[in-house]
């Protein structure tokens, strides 16, 4: 009777379809599995059902009755919760205080302590949580966390439980706690939505799987009647014509950077490879691999870095960006607007940043050389709108990175790190960025090249490395791999070959 | 007529795009309404030795006395929006204003006329200039103190210059003893900052114009400025375009304990004396002069004008209960209100420009 229907629901982002009329049933009391590469719309998907986001167009059906849900309380009100990434509790508070956040049992505007914590007590012990219920929040582990805010869910009745990418910093007993916890929760008709690319994970404990790809519907099949090639080859669909076709250089040149036995701690460890000119190198991994990490060790923004970099043949050390910038290092980071941009800066003076220092003359900026260059490299790279007065937080998302990419080549780098370049902006952007790439390598320069998207990683790198934990696991030149024996090495699903 | 029209509105886009026009405008309005509302005053004309009625504010004297006043807190002020603007935030102004007002003090002190028993100074003019150095080394190194903390500790500017601020008073209540030191060389005195032409007290002034100035090239022009306006906007992204950011932030709270000791310098010269309670409370009026002049405290906009300006319209609101007549009880009430409606004003007269400019 009771089923969760999403009906043609869409979602755009600036430049980007987030999710393109997506239509399927989630039955009640079921385990169901959304799956799909990263940036397939399975957490739009999930935060629209939260009523973190709102859809563009299309509704959500509960019970027959057509809902749409201005915040996640409205969606708490017929009983969707999500458990969350980034978690939404008070850390500086209770256990129980946080489950009782919002209506604390009181006399008089007096917290009524006993009652909070014996309430609080009964609400995880029902789930088999054992856990003092004073701790603060902000001391817990994320697994812990986890299972508070699962607690917290049942207890307002939540009837659905969204679930995204609960595992991915949990250690193995914590993922099998989870797991039998999932399997309590369904014991007692509550649906869970679990949303995750661990496909290992996904074919253990869900009943039927929805996959995503591009922000469409493709598929939803029964666990028990497929397997997981069906699912990949459904995740990875054939239509890569979008991207660039890669420059695969035929004359790889020096050696620019190598890097060995690189370790941070906790993140990343035994890191080598080397990359030279004319080349791209790709890094594939899930979220959370250490992909990041290793670019930022080079960029010397991690603490701690072990292992030895050298920069063409000599070994150098990296403490900070400014060391790194000054062997020719550029660095475009994943996340445009908190690390790559000032967004109270113009557009001119964002691309200038690294470069100003060269551009004085007793200390004075030369505004006529400074002028030029931004000039250069906004016709270079065709910027829109093509006045670098204008504020940079008023530029759309694919001109912003442009001005970033900028920075670095105004310096000239020779060695650029690219951590998901094109993750969120239009296709017109993407592929001119791409080709700016091939540019980039044309002219003697090397590319390391961190993405998400796997067609896009496919077609520019010469070669690819994938990063499982913190450790490469696996090198394939260009030709070797396809997007299935990647997604394999990347998840740890054993290879067949 | 076409042409006429498009001059004028070319004109007022030249005003709109004016950062500061709202606060210029503040200043036009307060003192429309003090010249009207002022009252008159006799007033003996020194060209002509003639009695002449004139408006209360606007008599020479009180503008003078009005421009002084701005001076010390514009002078801070300036500094201050600096280290605003890299996104922090300096409350121990009004204290390094004290310490070298002292320090200056007790050094002018001890080779000035008092002790010497109106001998004649030996070396007025290296006395002189020694005292000022040591005023502005004092503010300097203090504000050095400050940025060293904040960069190296990792505690927030609030907390970090919260402590410094008691701790700089109370150095200079322990090094004075609570005496107040006077009795400077005239040479520094009258001779320099108190230096006479009529009745107008031009050098304080001079200065304030001065380090505005400087204030104004130093950020726009010059690299450093360019980073100041780079690491309050986005520090993470300042970084990773491998601006040494530590270095610039120990810099500019340097900078900004260096007004702190151009202004005590100027006190001195002025009043001829410091003790350890001088700039109580000057820190809220000079952070509150960069708010009002339009420098975001979280980081990233501000100019030394706009705390030059925003210095002038508080001590103009601060005037006009004198001038006015109203009851001093009432004065801070005033002086606090005005202020959240200065800031609201030239808030909501920079969203209007910005959506002009948007849809232009």
């Amino acid at each position: 009777m009771g089923k969760l229907q999403i009906h043609s629901i869409s979602k755009f982002f600036p430049g980007v379809v987030a999710l393109d009329k997506v239509s399927f049933e989630i039955n009640l009391g079921e385990c169901h599995g959304i799956v799909g590469e990263n940036g397939a719309g399975k957490s739009t998907l999930g935060r629209i059902l939260a009523g973190i986001y709102q859809p563009d167009e299309g509704s959500i059906i509960v019970n027959g009755q057509r809902v749409s849900f201005r915040s996640p309380a409205d969606a708490k009100h017929f009983g969707i919760s999500m458990v969350h990434q980034e978690l939404l509790f008070c850390p500086n508070l209770s256990v129980a205080e946080n489950l009782f956040l919002g209506n604390f049992p009181n006399v008089m505007g007096f917290l009524r302590k006993d009652k909070m914590g014996k309430v609080s007590k009964e609400m995880l012990s029902e789930l088999g949580i054992e856990l003092d219920v004073w701790q603060i929040v902000g001391n817990l582990s994320i697994a812990q966390k986890q299972m508070v805010q699962i607690a917290s869910a049942t207890s307002s009745g939540a009837k659905f439980i969204i679930m995204d990418e609960p595992t991915s910093s949990l250690s193995q007993i914590e993922t099998e706690r989870l797991f039998s916890l999932i399997k309590l929760l369904k014991e007692r008709g509550v649906t869970v939505i679990y949303i995750s690319h661990r496909l290992e994970e996904v074919f253990r404990i869900t009943d039927r799987i929805t996959v995503l790809r591009d922000g469409k519907y493709i598929d939803t099949l029964e666990t028990a009647q497929t397997n997981e090639s069906e699912i990949i080859s459904k995740m990875v669909g054939r239509d890569v014509d979008l991207y660039c076709k890669a420059y695969l250089s035929h004359n790889i040149g020096k050696e620019l950077l190598r890097v060995e036995n690189l370790a941070v701690e906790k993140k990343i460890k035994n890191i080598n490879f080397s990359l030279h000119a004319g080349e791209i190198l790709g890094l594939a991994g899930l979220v959370g691999a250490g992909r990041s990490e290793i670019a930022k060790a080079i960029f010397g923004l991690e603490m701690n870095v072990k292992g030895e970099i050298f920069v063409e043949g000599e070994k150098v050390k990296i403490r900070s960006p400014k060391d790194a910038i000054s062997l020719g290092i550029g660095f475009v980071p994943e996340d445009r607007k908190l690390q790559g941009l000032v967004l109270s800066m113009t557009a001119g003076e964002n691309l200038t940043l690294p470069i100003i220092n060269k551009l004085q003359r007793f200390s004075f900026i030369q505004h006529f050389r400074e002028e030029c260059i931004i000039r250069e490299y906004f016709s270079k790279l065709s910027v829109k709108p093509s006045n670098h007065k204008i504020n940079i937080a008023a530029f759309s998302g694919g001109n912003q990175q442009k001005v970033v990419l900028s920075k670095w080549l105004a310096l000239n780098c020779k060695i650029l790190i690219l951590d998901e370049p094109t993750r969120g902006i239009d296709v017109k952007a993407k592929q001119e960025i791409h080709m700016l790439m091939c540019e980039l390598v044309r002219e003697g320069k090397g590319i390391l090249l961190i993405s998400s998207e796997l067609p896009e990683l496919l077609n520019l790198s010469t070669r690819i490395l994938a990063v499982r934990n913190g450790e490469i696991c696996g090198e394939f030149l260009h030709d070797e791999v396809t997007q299935e024996s990647l997604l394999k090495v990347m998840a740890g699903v054993p290879c067949q070959v | 007529m076409p042409s006429v029209k498009n001059k004028i509105s070319s004109l007022v886009y030249v005003l709109f795009n004016f950062r500061e026009a709202g606060l210029v405008g503040i200043i036009i309005v307060l003192v429309i309404i003090l010249s009207i509302f002022g009252g008159k005053v006799q007033y003996i004309d020194p060209a002509s030795c003639k009695v002449v009625m004139m408006n209360k504010f606007l008599q020479p004297g009180n503008i003078d006395k009005l421009i002084k006043n701005t001076s010390f807190f514009a002078i801070m002020a300036v500094g201050v929006t600096f280290v605003i603007i890299s996104g922090g935030i300096d409350l121990s102004v009004g204290s390094i204003y004290c310490i070298s007002a002292v320090g200056g003090a007790m050094f002018l002190n001890h080779f000035g006329p008092g002790r010497l028993g109106d001998k004649v100074v030996p070396l007025p003019g290296l006395v002189t200039v020694g005292g000022i150095l040591l005023c502005l080394s004092i503010g300097a190194f203090c504000g050095f103190l400050n940025g060293l903390m904040v960069t190296s500790l990792k505690i927030h500017p609030f907390v970090i210059t919260l402590g410094t601020m008691a701790i700089y008073r109370g150095v200079a209540f322990i090094i004075t003893k609570a005496q107040a030191y006077t009795f400077f060389p005239p040479q520094f005195t009258d001779g320099l900052i108190r230096y006479r032409v009529g009745e107008i007290y031009p050098v304080p002034m001079s200065i304030m114009v001065l380090v505005v100035i400087l204030g104004v090239i130093f950020l726009s022009k010059t690299v450093t400025g360019r980073y100041i306006y780079a690491i309050g906007g986005n520090e993470q992204a300042a970084r990773f375009s491998g601006i040494d950011v530590n270095k610039i932030k120990i810099l500019v709270y340097s900078l900004c304990g260096l007004t702190a000791g151009i202004a005590a310098m100027i006190m001195l010269g002025y009043y001829g004396s410091a003790s350890s309670d001088v700039g109580k409370g000057y820190e809220l009026d000079v952070i509150a002069a960069a708010v009002v002049g339009g420098a975001s405290l979280s980081g990233g906009y501000g100019s030394p004008l706009g705390a030059l300006l925003g210095a002038l319209i508080i001590q103009i609101i601060n005037n006009s209960i004198v001038i006015l007549g109203i009851d001093q009880n009432y004065s801070q009430v005033i002086v606090g209100g005005l202020i959240i409606l200065a800031v609201l004003f030239d808030r909501v007269s920079m969203s209007i420009r910005e959506t002009k400019l948007k849809y232009r």
